[in-house]
């Protein structure tokens, strides 16, 4: 039984231009409660990794560049 | 090697006191262990990072049951606990709390912890209840956890963040040796031996699913799987009065609630559509919300929160407090549905259920000491049961807890733990990384929750919790055959999977056993609709013995602070009286 | 497979300083981030230097993260942070100041109360506030005289919380001010004392033309307990604003007024819901069997929480 991938609309965004994780902050990975964050091999800038996310905030009001904004999950809406 | 995945290694190490859980009772309670003993070696387990987890990661706007001299007294607080209980009420632990929590109070004020002040710096406290006056709003309440990680950081506690405590383990003679836990981040094992064992673990908040069928949206930190309550029960720890649900009114499609502490001293109310008030006291209890419930379901529903009323100046005042520290995205939601509280009231509707001690009395049982029924295991915060004592009870429980547990520690040596329990445990643990396919976590999550909603949802029904127990059986034997993980962080939703399992029979089993109707909507029996004191006037005692789920009555202790028989009924009239 | 060492390690301050060397201001801000995660002292030295970066964002950075930190180097960094051409980090320098608890932090705040950018003397006013320093009082006594009403405001708030009777007259003195803002913090800060001069001049707040000053002053004469400030508080149930008379209402039952029953009961008919509770509380207060009548006529009020709160006064008064 395979499994197959469910899209979703993530709640929490980066901006790339103003993220500094290449330069080594991880302060948005490390305060999710829910571990939903990564910093990206690819990009080096942070990104929503797992659609498990409470919207408490803490990655948004805890980014040192105001990189990150938190959306209420779409089915809240 | 790359993100999440699964590694294999396993270590050991050992401590005086092993503190499960960074939210809130758990950093007091290492803290003043670590005070108290600065030799000891303290360890501060959490499966998040303790610097923004549990209940309060993102603050909290005030303090909802401060206990401050000349205000209240310990007497009067403990009196209204107990009646706001049901009666069904150890009061020690109560009392206990009442006298210490000033202490406590002045504590978090020096670690930098603003509490709102008069003209002439004295504390500025609020009046709610209509017995005492309980509240002290938290200006800066976003800076909680910042505080109180400083103050982890300086007496030099071991912090282990991103680990996941997934079974205590049992010394020879029953005593709580330690815990197994395993890393979110790369499924490393770790074996923790300690001599005592305190579990803050917090609420059993994803238990029932929200109306809106998305997982996350659950009124607790989400975080908050129930994993204490779990491993107390595998550990023979006795847990009480399951069967009192922990339901919360909030706003409609969002997890924040609204009335009764903030927007209630300022003249907000909880109304029914015609915009009439249905209920005597906002102050959250089962009969309250039992009177929500009944509204909900009858022609004058849905129920709102009523501030159009207010002036816009003070409809201001308190958008900042709602909007600001607890619940920040609370203000985003209402922008999205263009509703402004001066416009129109808002539509509110009831939380999924959970246990909790911090809002209702569902947890494991504790003495004043923090103790519970296995020697050297303790529990404080939202999961252990202290009815009703909120982020304060937290605090001044978990100080209680690691001054005790460390005073143990140092008159037992290093317990021994069992090598074949580790590696049993290791085999359960990682059991679902080894299968190459199978039932994703999410999906075995989604429907024990959708089950808890559909069988156990009060009013509660004899035959449909029977259901709910065969499908949780089915749902079980999917858990422990098919269930597939394939990273570390997957590993760790399946883990909160069987959490959430055991907690959703418990549930079952808890309620069950209380053949009465109790604590208003929180345990209402459609088959038993009536208060029984004559056999039900005491706590129920849920244990695992032989492997089996048992219940039993444990009488109530009696009380330190007597109560009037007519006071014991005040939370029974709540609906408003018809007009003369 | 070596095993992650299972605790947090916060890594060396030194080591973690060089970073403020790097040529790119982004590197320099993490190790900012990180000096203030090692919740250690030895932090603070190169966190000051951090707050004389040439780059603005890590200045604020640093100007916010002392905010974890204390004593006399934190605050005399801060106080430099303060006069940054740059006001964020300035208002971020002021706010991290707010929250130094050591005594000793306050000889570096001291001089700034007499500086010459009027942002600055507030902001050492408002952070000597909370330390309630002796030496504080002649500076702020002399900041009642600056032509900025935000100074003499923070000016009031550091007298208020010493509550020492020596400095009533200069209280007093600022309940008479041209801002109202200062005038409220005047009268609110007096209530520590029950010295006659102080009572007075609480009770002439009540003819304020602002009404935010009268409520403070309504509320404040409940707080100090005098006795003769009945009569004033009556009269104050006439006034224009409700937010004022709900505050008396409050006071008096505080009070425990028995000649202002008759008063109170007439506030039992108010328009407003809350202002016929807070009267309710306050017969319930007072217990004068007077009241009776009075809170029999609300026990069927159309509003649950005035019935509520007129049938525990009535049990008061049974009692």
């Amino acid at each position: 039984m395979p499994l197959a991938h469910q899209p979703s609309t993530v709640p929490v965004t980066v901006d790339a231009e103003k993220c500094i994780a290449d330069k080594g902050c991880t302060v948005c990975v490390d305060v999710c409660p829910l571990d939903v964050l990564r910093i990206s091999d690819l990009t080096g800038k942070a990104h929503m990794k797992y659609d498990e996310c409470w919207y408490c905030m803490p990655c948004e009001t805890d980014c040192p560049t105001g990189a990150v904004t938190v959306q209420i999950p779409y089915l809240l809406r | 090697m790359g993100q999440d995945a699964i590694q294999d290694a396993t270590s050991e190490v050992a401590c005086d006191v092993l503190v499960i859980g960074g939210g809130t009772a758990g950093p007091m309670a290492a803290l003043k262990a670590k005070l108290r003993n600065p030799a000891a070696r303290v360890i501060l387990l959490e499966k998040a990072n303790v610097k923004r987890s549990g209940a309060i990661s993102m603050g909290m706007d005030g303090l909802n049951n401060a206990v401050i001299p000349g205000y209240a007294t310990p007497e009067q607080y403990t009196k209204e606990i107990t009646i706001a209980n049901d009666g069904i009420c150890d009061q020690a632990p109560v009392y206990k709390y009442a006298e210490r929590c000033f202490e406590i109070i002045q504590e978090l004020d020096r670690f930098g912890i603003r509490f709102q002040r008069d003209g002439n710096g004295d504390y500025d406290v609020k009046k709610v209840h209509h017995l005492g006056t309980y509240v002290l709003p938290m200006p800066n309440g976003d800076t909680v956890k910042k505080a109180l990680y400083r103050q982890l950081r300086k007496a030099q506690v071991l912090i282990s963040n991103r680990f996941m405590a997934t079974r205590l383990l049992n010394a020879p003679d029953g005593a709580a040796a330690g815990a197994v836990a395993v890393n979110t981040r790369t499924a490393e094992f770790l074996v923790i031996r300690a001599k005592a064992v305190i579990l803050c673990l917090g609420a059993a908040g994803r238990l029932g699913l929200p109306h809106s069928g998305y997982l996350w949206g659950t009124y607790e930190n989400a975080a908050n799987s129930g994993d204490g309550y779990a491993m107390a029960y595998h550990a023979g720890a006795g847990l009480a009065n399951l069967e009192c649900f922990q339901i919360n009114p909030l706003i409609k499609d969002y997890n924040g609630p609204a009335c009764a502490y903030v927007a209630g001293p300022f003249g907000a109310y909880t109304a029914n559509s015609a915009g009439n008030r249905f209920i005597e006291c906002d102050y959250w209890s089962g009969q309250m919300m039992q009177e929500f419930y009944n509204e909900l379901q009858s022609g004058n529903g849905p129920v709102f929160l009523k501030l159009d009323h207010l002036h816009a100046d003070t409809v201001s005042e308190i958008e900042t407090i709602l909007h600001k520290v607890e619940r920040p995205s609370r203000g985003r939601f209402h922008e999205n549905r263009g509703t402004d509280y001066r416009q129109r009231m808002v539509e509110m509707h009831i939380s999924e259920v959970g246990f909790c001690s911090g809002h209702s009395a569902s947890g494991v049982f504790v003495d004043e000491f923090a103790r519970t029924t296995v020697p050297g295991l303790y529990s404080a915060g939202d999961m252990a049961n202290v009815p009703h004592n909120y982020m304060l009870g937290a605090f001044t429980n978990g100080a209680v807890a690691g001054e005790h547990a460390i005073d143990r520690a140092g008159e037992i040596d290093l317990p021994e733990i069992d090598a074949e329990a580790v590696a049993r445990e290791r085999a359960r643990v990682l059991a679902p990384t080894r299968r190459e396919d199978g039932i994703p976590p999410n999906q075995i999550e989604y429907k024990t929750r959708r089950f808890v909603n559909d069988y156990l949802q009060p009013p509660k029904v004899t035959a449909k919790m029977e259901i709910g127990q065969r499908r949780f059986a089915e749902i079980r034997e999917d858990l422990e055959t098919r269930m597939v993980a394939r990273d570390s962080h997957e590993l760790m939703r399946a883990l909160e999977a069987s959490s959430i399992l055991d907690c959703a029979e418990m549930a079952a089993h808890a309620s069950l056993y209380r053949t009465e109707s109790r604590w208003g909507l929180y345990h209402n029996r459609t088959d038993f609709p009536e208060k029984n004191d004559a056999e039900w006037f005491c706590h129920t005692i849920l244990r695992k013995v032989d492997g089996r789920m048992v219940s039993e009555k444990r009488p109530v202790t009696p009380y330190i602070v007597p109560i009037e028989a007519e006071e014991r009924g005040a939370y029974d009239r709540q609906r408003v009286r018809r007009q003369a | 497979m070596p095993f992650t060492d299972p605790f947090e390690d916060f890594g060396d301050v030194a080591e973690i300083a060089r970073g403020l060397d790097d040529a790119d201001p982004a590197v320099r801000r993490v190790a900012v981030l990180a000096l203030a995660e090692t919740a250690d002292p030895e932090a603070v030295p190169p966190l000051a230097r951090a707050a004389a970066d040439s780059d603005p964002d890590v200045r604020r950075q640093a100007a916010l993260s002392l905010a974890g930190f204390d004593g006399p180097d934190t605050a005399a960094a801060l106080a430099a942070a303060l006069t940054d051409p740059d006001r964020t980090v300035a208002a971020a320098a002021a706010e991290s100041l707010t929250e130094l608890k050591d005594v000793r932090a306050g000889a570096p705040l001291l001089p700034l109360a007499g500086h010459a950018d009027a942002f600055v003397r507030a902001a050492a006013l408002r952070a000597l506030r909370g330390l309630r320093l002796p030496e504080a009082l002649g500076p702020a006594v002399a900041a009642l005289g600056d032509p900025e009403p935000a100074v003499r405001a923070q000016g009031v708030g550091v007298i208020a919380y010493l509550k020492r009777e020596e400095a009533l007259p200069s209280l007093i003195a600022a309940t008479r001010d041209a801002d109202a803002e200062v005038r409220r913090a005047a009268v609110g800060g007096l209530a520590f004392s029950r010295h006659n001069s102080a009572v007075e001049a609480i009770a002439g707040a009540l003819r304020d033309p602002e009404w935010s000053v009268r409520e403070t002053a309504a509320e404040a004469l409940g707080r100090v307990g005098a006795s003769e400030s009945a009569e004033v508080l009556i009269a104050a149930l006439d006034d224009a604003t409700w937010q004022v008379r709900q505050k008396a209402l409050r006071s008096l039952g505080r009070l425990k007024a028995r000649r202002a029953v008759p008063t109170v009961v007439a506030a039992l008919s108010e328009d407003m819901a809350s202002l016929r509770k807070e009267a309710a509380a306050a017969l319930g207060e007072i217990a004068d069997p007077a009241a009776r009548a009075g809170l029999e006529g609300v026990a069927n009020d159309p509003d649950p929480d005035v019935r509520k709160t007129a049938r525990w006064a009535l049990a008061r008064l049974a009692a």
